[in-house]
């Protein structure tokens, strides 16, 4: 069935299981460690499902004390760790392997503190990202970064993940909004990174280590930045009658020298997926749709809006409709933020995550739907247009497989496409193995290689998710 | 997701539902955030997600179940937390109902569970019997800490006797209503449990309907509704319970002519409401198990729909309405509780963390008492944070479980619209200190 | 000799040779940044000043790239015209260091030169969305894009911005830029004391009416009155409700005055190259990041300790410039006031000064290890401004 391969598993770690979970239980009382089958079988992918492994066992320490200490052995042992958050990864971030153990940091769910004066939060790396919002918002503040995920998903995988959002667009992504973290390194030495300070002590190591996809270690506090909530924010929905129209409104917004809040595409099977689901009164009977949030006082969103309806007029905007209650504003959200969800009623699906120049949006828009056709297949479009970082979700049955084949096919080229297009890869989900293969189209041998050095200093054995981001061929050691 | 499952197993019609569930889901995890489990223990096999892989690694096997399944499954408490988020439509209430089922027929527990477990399902579904064991338990109440100390079961023995109610409520008789042709009729399904441990809810409930000139009538055949043996993995007794009760039903719906079965506690709605599909396969019964499920509603969801006369007079109480995880998530009944409550003048509070089940769930506060008491701290906890006069909840099992951990009178919904329609003060909020004595001159109407 | 290449592959060539004949190599830009760090003594110089021109901007896409050599007021001319901007506000660090030559927009991704609106719009980090550099073994690595989201592979950019030329030779960097806003306005209050000034500041970086600049210079600082002033840039429309609201903020702290246009710019423009304590020249200069409000106490601590000093703060609190006489005893001071949460630079003292003492902050030996495993993975023979950061790295 797959097409990305997994490295053989070591047979020397796997003839040691017993002893490896023997030592492991000496660290872990037996609620923090998974060992049975049934058991681990529960871990064996995350949001990837396609792709599945059983790990050797699973740790669920409940410090940084207890990651240390699992870690310091692993490494004595030559054991791999493969780290995980919530498992809420699209990428295969968190796909476990046969000779690894998860340190799953799911019981790490504390906030800490709350520094409003500073404008900062002290977190465990499990707590999820949006409960930290939750926390704040009654006093008027909030954690910006807002992955579609963020009910569920981790701090600790967006610090791997350099997460990004619809509100990143204004806000930035997690590496923007992240000021320290504690992490412990492979040895099992626990470092301090940042603080609540602006700016680095020395090199720019957070900067190195948001979005190293749990390769240089595992993060299990973090301060985070928080941000005060504007006066009011009104999402606002815009119909199109062509996916082109939408994706040059996009630009013509932000070449006008507006930046909303947030800037997001949806194409007709999109719109028709997220609005069964969520009923947010998205218009049907347009072929794409943006939603463009503003924000500030009522007369400043106003003004906002009578200028971005300007330009969305000049583009033949054929619906525009302004959201008229908190309700309304949750449900529209609710709709864009559940879209890969939902689109598992109607389908199997898998998610690009390409980023292209916005300019490049409509060419784009128009290669991926003749492509995925090309293949005999369906796709849905929903991403952030502000950015250019575009999600197609391709649909497919995934206990067919040959059309999953297709599928990962048609992804592929969706990929490379973006890349030849001035962009990337992956925007805000991440390499994983899911576009591990892909890697020597966007970088050159020698681009590889030095990131393979600097992963090196921080574990020259390749044991942290060892089987992710890099292609398993020419890889370097310390 | 991606399911393995031979066209043999798939010719099973259990099986093919639960297939149908497992693909619908695309192991997004949005489920886990919104698990009560997952909250206090953060290990994703006691999250919805870690489940359904547990169910479906079963179910794709035909394995029997395994001790580490068995533990995670019944750590569920079945609040449907999941079902409301989850954004694929994943209907995990049928697919856990599959699981314990699967359990019960190939998991031998020991013979302490067994034996709780019987008890609990010969017990509690019977009106007589359980009214005995109450006594019982009354009896037993001062032993508490003897029997916490009990091998094995001590605990939750402890647990179950805990629930007991101070004293034994008194039967109230009550005059038959008068019959008249041209009045609206309805049934009130009177179960089990709750006209035992607090008859005062349906009565209240009987006199806002009978205000608005609405017959409630007595179906002398139905008893529990089969929740509580269901949750318990007896298929078998549960399907049993529910086609007396269909029986019942719909002698009076063709006799007598009503037009809804209302349902006075959610936990009990939400199992009714599923009759159609629990009976699905019952060529006997299911098309009048659809009947059946189609006119049940909530007694809120009845009321809401009715004109109930503004109350002028407002209380000023202000109340914490907690949504039972039945109610919110089991029926998706949000608003209609706290609209009527805000119509009858009280000031509503939402309780934070109001997505979060209090641990009662059923037998769950039994079964499981030291998940069930944490979930009861940190509901109470929220609570308490909204310095309410009064606790207002739509099921039996959440009103015994929140009222087990605050002095705060829990009292159900309907009490309290029928105290500011006119009708007497909730037995809870006579007993409660303090409250009672600032109780001057409500109600007026 | 000083080695100026008009290609990238001429560069690459330049430190493949070093590399072979183990010369080490300073590299410059303007050289405007030069007294910034260790001072150090090398075989050659590595300019990049060959490398100059926009490689390419999109006005409608906030991009551009630039050869890092490009003088940084040709850059600002490009985004001028087409009504954008840095939107870090980098640091013209020629106020404090005197000297004639251009600063480079190369000198501001390796200094990680970010001023006043780093609090609302980020650090030159946040902005840098791309590099091509060449590293110690002579080889041309990208890393990055021109796209504000990508998180394709190990990123490379952050930890080379701010490096100091240690880890490679930049040769060209693609920044996010912004539009310029339409309308500023500042709001100064006057005559609060430091800790007064960091809960007004605070105040109104925790208000909803988005706060781009927030700094404090006390009395005798710039001017004979303590000033705190509170920036606000937005669409026209605005401006003025903003500016309303946030008096009303900040009516404890006193009456508000309101400055804009050129005499505010002009404000920002000495808030950021802090003009206010560059002279005299041969005084030390401080530049600290502590979260801001610890800043009063960390003052309090120093005015304690007995030293002598004229202190800016900017980023709300959160960036503290001290200036005091020249001296080897003020480092311990000075490190020692900053409590758990915070780390000193060193940014102006004598080269001998400089040469003995940490003039970054220095860190635990877990970190350093790292520091000298990064340095060793991208220059493994310590050829790339040796011990322009840290002494024998």
């Amino acid at each position: 069935m797959s097409s990305i391969a997994f490295p053989t598993p070591d047979p020397a770690i796997l003839a040691r299981r017993d002893d490896i979970i023997a030592g492991l239980a000496a660290l872990l009382p037996p609620e923090c460690l998974v060992t049975s089958e049934d058991e681990r079988r529960a871990f064996e992918t995350d949001a990837l499902t396609a792709y599945r492994r059983l790990p050797l066992a699973v740790a669920l320490p409940r410090n940084t004390a207890e990651v240390a200490a699992v870690m310091a052995f692993c490494h004595r042992e030559g054991v791999k760790i493969v780290p995980r958050g919530a498992g809420t990864s699209l990428a295969g971030g968190a796909i476990p392997q046969e000779d690894a153990v998860v340190i799953g940091v799911s019981k790490l769910n504390r906030i800490l503190s709350v520094d409003y004066a500073n404008r900062t939060a002290r977190v465990e790396a499990g707590v999820t990202n949006l409960s930290i919002s939750d926390a704040v918002m009654p006093d008027g503040f909030f954690y910006a970064p807002d992955p579609s995920s963020q009910l569920a998903c981790t701090i600790a995988g967006n610090i791997g993940m350099n997460s990004g959002g619809a509100h990143c667009l204004k806000y930035g992504v997690t590496i923007n909004n992240i000021l320290g973290v504690k992490m412990v390194l492979i040895d099992g030495t626990v470092v301090d990174i940042g603080g609540q300070a602006l700016d680095p002590a020395g090199l720019d190591l957070l900067g190195l280590i948001v979005g190293s996809e749990g390769q240089l270690g595992i993060v299990t506090e973090a301060t985070v930045r928080l941000l005060r909530l504007a006066e009011g924010a009104r999402p606002v929905l815009f119909g199109f009658d062509s996916s082109e129209a939408a994706g040059e409104c996009v630009a013509a917004i932000i070449g006008a020298g507006i930046v909303p809040v947030a800037m997001e595409f949806m194409d007709k099977p999109a719109i028709e997926i997220c609005e069964a689901f969520a009923k947010a009164g998205y218009p049907l009977d347009v072929e794409a749709m943006l939603i463009v949030e503003v924000e500030g006082s009522e007369e400043e969103m106003e003004a906002q809006l009578a200028r971005i309806c300007e330009i969305a007029r000049r583009y033949g905007v054929k619906v525009v409709k302004e959201s008229r209650s908190a309700t309304e504003t949750a449900l529209i959200w609710k709709g864009r933020k559940s879209a890969f969800g939902a689109t598992g009623r109607v389908a199997d699906y898998i998610c690009m995550d390409g980023t292209v120049p916005t300019s490049q949006l409509p060419y784009v828009l128009k290669r991926t739907g003749e492509i995925v056709a090309s293949y005999g297949l369906r796709v849905a479009n929903v991403f952030h247009a502000g950015d250019g970082n575009m999600h197609p979700l391709i649909l497919y049955n995934v206990n067919d497989p040959a059309e999953q084949a297709k599928a990962e096919a048609a992804g592929n080229d969706i990929l490379r496409l973006c890349v030849d297009a001035g962009g990337c890869l992956t925007g805000e989900h991440g390499v994983g193995i899911e576009k591990r293969d892909l890697m020597r189209h966007q970088f050159s041998e020698v681009d590889l290689t030095q990131q393979m050095r600097v992963r090196a200093v921080f574990d020259g054995r390749w044991l942290l998710n060892p089987a992710k981001v890099f292609p398993l061929d020419g890889r370097i050691a310390a | 997701m991606q399911t393995n499952f031979t066209s043999a197993q798939l010719a099973d019609p259990h099986m093919a539902a639960s297939e149908k569930i497992l693909r619908s889901c695309v192991h997004c995890g949005f489920c886990t955030a919104t698990c009560p489990t997952y909250l206090l223990l953060g290990d994703e096999l006691d999250s919805p997600r870690g489940r359904i892989y547990l169910i479906k690694d079963m179910l794709e096997g035909g394995k029997p179940a395994t001790a580490e399944v068995v533990k995670h499954i019944d750590r569920c408490l079945s609040c449907l937390s999941c079902m409301t988020t989850c954004p694929s439509g994943v209907h995990y209430m049928h697919l856990v109902d599959h699981a314990r089922a699967h359990i019960e027929q190939t998991y031998k527990r020991d013979a302490t569970d067994r034996l709780l477990r019987a008890l609990l399902a010969h017990i509690l579904p019977y009106r007589n019997r359980f009214r005995l064991a109450l006594g019982a338990a009354l009896f037993a109440k001062p032993f508490r800490p003897l029997l916490a100390h009990l091998p094995r079961v001590g605990k939750r023995l402890a647990a179950m006797v805990a629930l007991a109610p101070p004293r034994s409520p008194a039967v109230t008789a009550e005059p038959a209503p008068l019959t008249r042709a041209d009045r609206r009729r309805v049934a009130i399904l009177e179960g089990c449990a709750q006209p035992v441990l607090q008859p005062a809810i349906n009565a209240a409930a009987r006199r806002l309907l009978a205000r608005a000139d609405i017959e409630v009538v007595r179906v002398a055949e139905e008893g529990c509704c089969g929740a509580l043996v269901h949750h318990m993995g007896r298929e078998a007794q549960a399907l049993e319970f529910a086609r007396r009760n269909i029986d019942a039903w719909i002698t009076a719906i063709d006799q007598q002519g009503i037009e809804a079965i209302i349902i006075t506690a959610s936990g009990c709605g939400t199992t009714v409401k599923d009759y159609g599909f629990m009976l699905r396969d019952d060529p006997l019964y299911a098309e009048k198990a659809r009947r059946v499920s189609a006119l049940t509603c909530d007694i809120t969801e009845f009321l809401d729909r009715l004109d109930l006369p503004a109350v002028s007079t407002a209380p000023k109480r202000a109340v914490a309405y907690h949504s039972a995880c039945s109610m919110q998530h089991g029926q998706q009944i949000r608003d209609e509780p706290k609209r009527l409550l805000r119509n009858a003048g009280f000031t509503v509070r939402d309780v934070p963390e109001g997505h979060i089940c209090c641990g009662s769930a059923g037998v769950y506060n039994i079964l499981q008492p030291e998940i069930a008491g944490r979930l009861r701290d940190r509901k109470v906890g929220n609570i308490e944070r909204l310095r309410p006069d009064i606790i207002a909840t739509g099921n039996i099992g959440c009103i015994t479980q929140i009222g087990g951990g605050t002095a705060i009178p829990v009292v159900h919904t309907v009490e309290l619209l029928d105290w500011a329609h006119g009708g007497p003060m909730p037995p809870a909020l006579e007993r409660a200190p303090g409250l009672n004595s600032r109780v001057v001159q409500f109600p007026l109407a | 000799m000083t080695i100026v290449p008009t290609k990238e592959a001429e560069a690459a060539e330049a430190v493949r040779a070093a590399q072979s004949s183990r010369r080490t190599l300073s590299i410059e830009g303007g050289g405007t940044r030069l007294a910034f760090g260790r001072p150090i003594q090398t075989d050659d110089t590595l300019s990049s000043k060959g490398l100059s021109g926009i490689t390419r901007y999109e006005p409608a896409e906030l991009v551009f790239s630039a050869w890092a050599g490009t003088p940084v007021a040709e850059i600002e001319a490009a985004l001028d015209e087409k009504g954008q901007m840095l939107p870090f506000e980098p640091m013209d660090h020629r106020t404090i260091y005197g000297g004639s030559g251009a600063p480079t927009i190369g000198g501001i991704a390796a200094t990680g030169a970010s001023g006043p609106r780093r609090i609302q719009a980020g650090a030159a980090r946040d902005l840098l969305l791309g590099v091509r550099f060449v590293n110690g073994r002579g080889e041309i690595v990208k890393s990055g894009g021109r796209v504000m989201k990508n998180v394709t592979g190990l990123d490379l950019v952050k930890v080379n911005c701010g490096a100091h030329g240690t880890l490679g030779f930049m040769t060209e960097v693609t920044f996010k830029v912004l539009p310029k806003p339409e309308r500023t306005l500042t709001l100064i209050l006057e005559d609060l004391d430091d800790e007064r000034a960091v809960q007004a500041m605070s105040a109104a970086l925790g208000s909803p009416f988005s706060v781009s600049a927030a700094a404090h210079l006390p009395a005798d600082v710039g001017g004979a009155r303590a000033r705190t002033a509170l920036r606000l840039e937005h669409f026209a429309e605005s401006i003025t409700y903003r500016a309303r609201e946030l008096a009303k903020v900040l009516s404890a702290f006193g009456r508000a005055r309101e400055i804009e246009d050129d005499e505010s710019r002009a404000l920002w423009r000495a808030i950021r190259d802090v003009d206010a304590l560059a002279q005299p020249k041969d005084d030390m200069l401080w530049r600290v990041s502590v979260p801001p409000t610890q800043a009063p106490a960390l003052l309090a601590r120093l005015r304690q300790a007995g030293l002598s000093f004229r202190a800016l703060l900017d980023w709300g609190g959160g960036l503290i410039w001290i200036a005091c006489t020249e001296n080897a005893a003020a480092s311990t001071v000075v490190r020692e006031a900053l409590g758990g949460d915070g780390h000193a630079t060193l940014m102006r003292a004598s080269d001998a000064l400089r040469a003995s003492l940490d003039v970054f902050q220095p860190q635990d030996a877990a970190l350093m290890k790292l520091t000298a495993g990064i340095k060793a993975s991208f220059d493994p023979d310590g050829i790339l401004n040796p011990g322009r950061m840290y002494a024998g790295l």
